[in-house]
């Protein structure tokens, strides 16, 4: 068998080819609708590419307490939390106070409390500078303001974990004496004349056993302003106690 | 596509569909699959045709492309395949000259029988030399492969068409030329 035989012969193969039937519209019509369906294949996958990658994100930026809402402001560092919530204990505390001393002092007119995150500085009479200022996120303190039969002044009530130096709070006190309470808190009073035949400053400390110290103080002056200069304290250490131990009050 | 892209597309498509359809034929041996993939050539062109309308010999590429189809056709396990079960018997034409129609009958089982059981790339070899007269440098780039491995592949399709075309000539009681 020849080469040209072979040749011959594949010519002589399609001589009974069928009609062709071909359409170069149908084709490229067809070619753009394969285009499309690529496309729309292609947008299907990264959507649900996106949607699984969502899935799995989402958990994670969603408020895990039930209590926050949705699409509120939700707080990702572990400090300024806190601090909101301290204020809010804070305010708590404030009038709560208000409230254990006016029923104690009934002669007392315009109770009113003004608490805050951090420690809120004494501005006393004879300094003019502020004393520093602490910000530690599990303290919070503030004043309790008062008017009595002489004029307005205020209570100055602290609440820290930072411990409490005994030596230095009886340190020039008349009467300094630590009475351990049924709880296992302890309360320590203290007066302190300074050189006065009055007591210029009452103050009670009440210790928990988590380190958390209670601190109120009354001077005979106004330690919100430094003014206010009187004789003597407007409160002593016995309804400063009672204030301190007030179980309607949850310090902690 | 540009409104004159799409058009160059169409002209081209129309003049060549016919003869890349006979060489797909001479490929499969099935008129169907080989509009399929002539058909299916000139998609691929079309979403290539902004590149590749400025070639000098496009055919060729064309060629290469329906090439390309058929192998990887042939390559895929779930290849589509007639079954064919029987045979339909040929119905009697008075007005041909019965010398013409053997040869033509002679020629169809040779593609159908003989050419078929060639190796693929043997067979396309043959195909493009014999049928499309391409010289071997241009079956080489259509195969994208050497001159030299189709001179090889040219032979060794000979012979294995020769070998198989006397088999089925003895087998049928005709001459082998």
């Amino acid at each position: 068998m020849s080469e040209q035989e072979i040749r011959e012969g594949m010519l002589l193969a399609v001589w009974d080819e069928p009609p062709l039937d071909f359409d170069p519209d149908t084709l490229i019509r067809r070619v753009e609708q394969k285009k499309s369906r690529r496309r729309a294949l292609v947008t299907v996958g990264v959507a649900t590419a996106m949607i699984v990658v969502a899935s799995f994100s989402l958990p994670g930026l969603l408020p895990r307490d039930r209590n926050t809402q949705l699409g509120s402001e939700t707080q990702t560092t572990s400090s300024p939390a806190p601090a909101e919530s301290m204020e809010r204990k804070a305010q708590l505390v404030g009038d709560r106070l208000v409230s254990s001393l006016g029923g104690r002092m009934t002669n007392l007119k315009d109770l009113y409390s003004s608490f805050n995150p951090g420690r809120v500085p004494v501005y006393p009479p004879y300094q003019t500078k502020a004393p520093d200022w602490s910000t530690r996120d599990s303290d919070f303190s503030g004043y309790l303001y008062l008017t009595d039969d002489i004029g307005p002044t205020a209570l100055r009530v602290t609440v820290s974990k930072g411990g409490l130096n005994t030596k230095s709070f009886c340190e020039g006190a008349v009467e300094c004496k630590d009475v351990r309470q049924q709880d296992g808190t302890v309360v320590s009073t203290a007066e302190y004349l300074q050189g006065s035949p009055e007591v210029q400053l009452a103050q009670v400390a009440r210790r928990f056993e988590s380190g958390l110290v209670v601190q109120i103080a009354a001077f005979a002056y106004n330690p919100s302003n430094g003014n206010g200069q009187r004789q003597t304290v407007p409160v002593r250490v016995g309804v400063l106690t009672e204030l301190v131990t007030d179980p309607g009050i949850r310090w902690e | 596509m540009r409104k004159a892209d799409e058009q160059g597309f169409r002209e081209f498509a129309a003049a060549n569909a016919a003869s890349l359809r006979r060489t797909a034929y001479l490929f499969c041996g099935d008129w169907h699959t080989a509009e399929d993939l002539m058909q299916s050539s000139l998609m691929k062109m079309y979403l290539a045709w902004k590149r590749i309308k400025d070639l000098d010999n496009l055919i060729a590429y064309a060629r290469k492309v329906l090439l390309r189809t058929w192998l990887d056709e042939k390559r895929r396990p779930w290849r589509r395949a007639e079954q064919r079960d029987g045979e339909l018997p040929d119905a009697a034409d008075a007005t041909v000259d019965p010398d013409t129609t053997s040869a033509k009958l002679w020629a169809r089982e040779l593609v159908h029988t003989a050419l078929l059981q060639v190796p693929p790339r043997q067979r396309a070899v043959l195909v493009l030399r014999y049928f499309e007269d391409l010289p071997v440098a241009e079956v080489a780039v259509a195969m994208g492969c050497t001159e030299g491995t189709v001179k090889s592949q040219t032979a060794r399709g000979l012979a294995t068409l020769r070998t198989i075309v006397e088999k089925l000539d003895s087998s049928s009681g005709r001459v082998a030329s």
